[in-house]
């Protein structure tokens, strides 16, 4: 239902960001918020097939992703499917898809991360400006009502 | 999970879609009011506003001879988590790619 984009710019080649982004080696040493540590992985990004990742976050929680890399760019782009498994039954969630594109700037390199859910393509993008104007009244509206003294 | 779905499932018809956003925007609303400005029987907006509560997007209230909606804090809150959960993931993630590739490029000791 949500389409992501992120950029960030880094000031090494873009050979280098796509060997960090794409290589086992490294991948795990970034791959989740800080904190969190890789306990398990396929996360050779280099070549198309299979991948996924557990997570343990520093509560102590399991978390783990899989998909499928369907497509390599070397050093310009990679592709992959994605999935959230739950974390009791481990059935895997709905599909999105991943791109990460690598730019060479004046500067280094630019890495483009873009998450899309399956989702869009079949329901259209019509609901799209519904949902940023909903998103912003979700977060007024959470503002204003401290969650920390609700009951739930 | 089941709470999300439901409340997903919910919110996919234009005419509730719309009540929530109403109700976020202007807080406890008696039903009377939600009818203002829509075309839409009472008994009609009625059991929109059921398919919203049993889905827990909204809470009902009883006030002498009046019902009063207001949405629910913690559903939208778990709307918010899931929706931001992906950015987040990504941008923390970059956060330490940033990291890790920024420490070989300090000088050797």
């Amino acid at each position: 239902m949500t389409d992501i984009r992120i950029e960030r710019e880094f000031s090494v080649s873009a050979e280098r960001l796509f060997a960090a982004v794409t290589q086992r080696a490294e991948a795990v040493l970034w791959w989740g918020p800080e904190g969190f540590k890789v306990t398990n992985d396929q996360l050779n990004m280099t070549t198309t097939g299979p991948w996924f990742v557990h997570i343990i976050s520093p509560e102590g929680k399991n978390y783990k992703v899989s998909g499928h890399v369907t497509h390599v760019d070397a050093p310009r782009s990679i592709g992959f499917t994605w999935a959230w498994h739950d974390t009791e039954t481990d059935k895997r969630g709905e599909e999105s898809h991943v791109t990460m594109s690598v730019i060479e700037t004046m500067t280094g390199a630019r890495l483009i991360i873009e998450h899309r859910d399956l989702g869009d393509n079949e329901t259209g993008t019509g609901h799209e400006r519904g949902w940023a104007s909903t998103l912003a009244s979700l977060a007024k509206f959470l503002n204003q009502n401290d969650l920390s003294k609700e009951k739930i | 999970m089941m709470i999300l779905t439901n409340a997903f499932a919910a919110l996919s018809d234009d005419t509730r879609f719309a009540v929530v956003e109403r109700l976020m925007k202007e807080g406890e609303l008696p039903a009377g009011k939600l009818l203002e400005g829509v075309e839409l029987s009472a008994p009609a907006m009625s059991r929109h506003l059921k398919v919203l509560r049993k889905a827990g997007l909204i809470n009902q209230r009883v006030a002498g001879t009046q019902r009063l909606y207001s949405v629910r804090p913690e559903a939208m809150k778990a709307i918010v988590d899931w929706t931001m959960d992906h950015r987040m993931f990504w941008e923390a993630s970059l956060d330490r790619l940033e990291a890790h590739l920024a420490l070989e490029k300090e000088p050797e000791e």
